[in-house]
């Protein structure tokens, strides 16, 4: 793969390993097994035991565990304050937006409504429907005149004004 | 190692300048050198500038009722340059639309082959087609959102309402003269939107101003019984055109403008329909009106002579006028001025007028309104026809006391009829509610208004009043005039046959709430007189406007049925050649409606016909004593004693008195004796 690395290697690495002094096995890897007769194949025994270790105490790198931590909590939190209200705004943007579509449509709806209204309410029809109600002009005499009280309760019965 | 590790640095190090190097010019080129193009870019992709709708203000009655309101509508248009596909784009629009496929194609065809970029589709569709190609979202189609006017009563109060032309500017009517306040103006925002085309913000650019809502002084309730009964009549009469001005005295609001022909306002207008039902006749087309014109008469006679309503006039078959012998329908010998007016004597009238004078009449005539528009706010009023002083004949006065030899609109007349039902002021016509008009303007004295209401109530009441049986309301006491005059023909410029029959009325009498002019044109024979022809569309207009305006009655229920074995006397037809047909009712645009009368009877001296013009003496009565010093009980017995009728003013001692002790009282004439302390 030609990284950057294998570059380097290319040019540094090889011209090193060229240089170097030749090593036996035993010297350098003791817990080397000995290998199989005519097999290239090679085992290593190594005993690790961990039981008595113990951890290290080491407060700078505690607190630098914890300062990393906070730092990136921090960061995530100003982050969050900073991008929080955009996002809030952008949702609240939308919500807008359909709301005033909807406020839009709502008055187109109430024009229309009240179109209607008033072609139910025009005199030709009201009166197209007294007439099929066969309704009457009221005679003179069954004219009630409420005399200025538009608050009694008659008045209210019948809508005075 | 370590050299090795510093040049990897370096070199690193390089390539990171030099990439940096890269990206920074790149930058530049892009938010820099080429910011505008890429700023226009991205706001085409991002942002729409969407139109804030100003809908046009609403007309309103004077109840809030709406005669006129505006709507969004949505039209659908097309790039046909720019269809992907159009038999498919043809066939889906097809299906929404409920249009024919092959026909939508073929004009998708020839639009495109004509290089035309823009083509509607179909315009004002319903709401439900809307939302479904909203919701499919192409990009090839294009919903434009229109405004459309929509009057909900139809052809109800169109002359007042007027109308509008296609982008919405009022070409007529209340549309057009206030055109300024009705008219809304639109704002414009710009909207962003993300990939799906969903707005999140919008910035607003321009406000929408929306349009002012009216409110009409007009009542659609009486505005519809009064198109109702006028309609009613030229049908029964066969009358060619009509108008009703309904107004409230007291204000001088219009309840109702009805003219007929009319038309329907949501329909734009047809070759074969032409222009002539859209004229307001009520105020754009003067006519002679004839015998209602007396009513000005007597007033000025009232206020600048000694005439009085039980005064005798001569109303003899004929009358002489500046050597010439005038001719006259009815030959009443000697009637009271206030029976000249129930009658509707042409000689009476002459009479009177020739007493009055012509700088009088013509006083009277400027202090009644006429001779300028009212100032209602609707376009193309007439300020009718009033000649100047100077212009006028020897014989003129004689017309003019007629009615002739000027021109007035029904609205003038309706005006002039509130002079007298307001007790003598003259307030001008509102159309708008709550607009400021000129203040009332006292033309003539309460107590000549009084009067006058008193006699226009005998055209009704009295047995032989020409409004006798047709004006009568049940409940409500009722004052008017009716009037008829012969229409001009417009080939000849001569009257002809056909009548313009009129009348003027108010009621109730003592405190009027409503006065109504009716004017019918174009009636015939003694069926189309102003009486039978217009008196009752005024009684039946005046009674639904005063239920509805909640008038109270001012007569018992029981009162008894108005009948009388009297004749009335229905011919009102007054005369007509005294003197040319003034010119501009003569033309050949206002000949039409113009009227006029014509004498018809030939030329017969009566000899025994005394003439109103005559020297007073031959009309005086009693010498007048003298009162001066005397209370109010010695003049009483005094005057009863003698047979003088006398005017008493005050309290007191009498301290003047006109005429002067020794004078000759004129027939009819009363003495007016002024007491004091």
């Amino acid at each position: 793969m030609a990284t950057l690395a294998t570059i380097f290697d290319r040019f540094f690495t090889v011209r090193a390993a060229e240089q170097a002094a030749p090593r036996t096995w035993e010297d350098e890897e003791p817990n080397r097994l000995r290998c199989f007769p005519n097999e290239d194949v090679y085992f290593f025994v190594k005993k690790i035991d961990n039981t008595q270790v113990v951890r290290e105490s080491d407060p700078a790198a505690r607190s630098t565990c914890w300062r990393v931590i906070g730092s990136c909590v921090a960061a995530a939190v100003l982050l969050i304050a900073v991008f929080l209200p955009s996002l809030y705004g952008l949702i609240a943007g939308y919500q807008l937006e359909a709301l005033g579509q909807e406020r839009q449509h709502l008055e187109i709806e109430r024009s229309a409504l009240q179109l209607e209204e008033s072609r139910l309410m025009s005199p030709q029809r009201l009166e197209e429907l007294a007439r099929q109600q066969q309704f009457i002009d009221p005679a003179p005499a069954k004219v009630v005149y409420l005399d200025g009280k538009p608050e009694g309760i008659l008045a209210k019965s019948i809508g005075g004004r | 190692m370590e050299i090795q590790g510093t040049r990897r640095v370096n070199l690193l190090a390089r390539l990171g300048f030099v990439w940096a190097v890269l990206i920074a010019a790149r930058l530049l080129q892009l938010q820099i050198v080429q910011h505008a193009k890429y700023q226009a870019l991205a706001r085409d992709q991002q942002e729409k500038t969407v139109e804030i709708r100003a809908p046009r203000g609403a007309i309103l009655d004077r109840m809030g009722q709406r005669l006129a309101l505006s709507l969004p509508v949505v039209s659908v248009c097309v790039n046909p340059l720019r269809l992907p596909d159009p038999a498919l784009e043809a066939n889906i629009l097809a299906r929404i639309l409920d249009l024919d496929p092959a026909e939508l194609l073929s004009r998708f065809q020839t639009a495109s082959a004509a290089g035309r970029g823009f083509l509607w589709v179909k315009r004002r569709i319903e709401p439900e087609q809307a939302r479904r190609l909203a919701d499919l979202n192409f990009e090839w189609v294009e919903l434009r959102t229109e405004s459309v006017r929509f009057y909900p009563n139809k052809q109800l109060a169109a002359h007042v309402l007027g109308g509008v032309d296609f982008e919405e500017n009022g070409n007529a009517g209340v549309e057009l003269a206030l055109n300024d306040e009705l008219e809304g103006h639109p704002g414009e925002r710009r909207v962003t939107v993300d990939p799906r085309k969903q707005s999140f913000h919008s910035t607003t650019d321009s406000e929408a101003i929306p349009g002012e809502t009216i409110k009409l002084t007009i009542d659609s309730r009486i505005q519809f019984a009064a198109e109702r009964e006028l309609e009613k009549a030229v049908h029964q009469h066969g009358a060619k055109t009509g108008s009703v001005v309904v107004l409230d005295p007291r204000t001088g609001d219009v309840l109702a403008i009805a003219n007929y022909p009319t038309y329907d306002p949501n329909e734009p207008p047809t070759k074969e329909q032409g222009l002539t039902p859209r004229d307001n006749l009520a105020l754009s087309t003067p006519y002679e009106p004839g015998s209602v014109f007396k009513v000005i008469t007597l007033t000025a006679a009232l206020e600048t002579t000694r005439l009085r309503p039980e005064t005798i006039v001569p109303c003899g078959s004929t009358v002489t006028i500046a050597g010439r012998v005038i001719h006259d329908h009815g030959h009443y010998g000697s009637l009271p001025m206030e029976d000249v007016l129930a009658r509707s004597s042409n000689t009476g009238a002459i009479n009177i007028g020739l007493r009055v004078g012509d700088a009088n009449m013509f006083e009277y005539m400027k202090r009644f309104g006429f001779g300028r528009p009212t100032g209602l706010t609707l376009p193309g009023e007439s300020s009718g026809l009033v000649r100047p002083l100077r212009r006028w004949s020897k014989v003129s006065i004689g017309s003019v006391a007629m009615g002739h030899e000027v021109g007035v609109t029904t609205l003038q007349l309706a005006q002039a009829c509130s002079v007298i039902a307001s007790g003598g002021l003259l307030i001008r016509p509102r159309l708008v509610a709550g607009a400021a008009t000129e203040p009332p303007v006292r033309v003539i004295q309460p107590e000549t208004a009084i009067t006058m209401r008193r006699m226009m109530e005998g055209v009704i009441i009295k047995p032989y009043g020409t409004g006798f049986h047709y004006a009568h309301i049940p409940g409500y006491t009722a004052a008017g005039k009716t009037g008829t005059a012969q229409t001009v023909d417009p080939k000849t410029g001569k009257y002809k046959s056909e009548y313009n029959a009129s009348f003027m009325g108010f009621s109730p009498v003592t405190n009027p709430a409503v006065v109504v002019v009716v004017s019918l044109h174009g009636t015939h024979g003694e069926a189309g007189f102003g009486g039978p022809v217009s008196a009752p569309v005024f009684r039946e207009v005046a009674a639904v406007a005063l239920r509805i305006l909640n008038v109270p009655k001012d007569l018992p229920d029981d009162a008894p049925e108005t009948t009388s074995p009297v004749k009335a006397d229905e011919n009102d037809l007054s005369i007509a050649v005294l003197s040319p047909v003034p010119q501009p009712l003569a033309g050949a645009s206002l000949a039409e409606l113009s009227t006029a009368t014509r004498a018809e009877l030939s030329i017969n001296d009566v000899p025994d016909q005394r003439s109103f013009s005559q020297p007073p003496e031959q009309l005086a009565g009693p010498t007048v004593p003298n009162f001066r010093g005397k209370s109010v009980r010695d003049v009483i017995e005094q005057s009863a004693a003698l047979g003088i009728p006398v005017e008493y003013v005050g309290s007191g001692v009498a301290r003047n008195q006109i005429p002067p002790a020794g004078a000759l009282l004129p027939i009819g004439e009363r003495v007016r004796v002024q007491f004091g302390h």
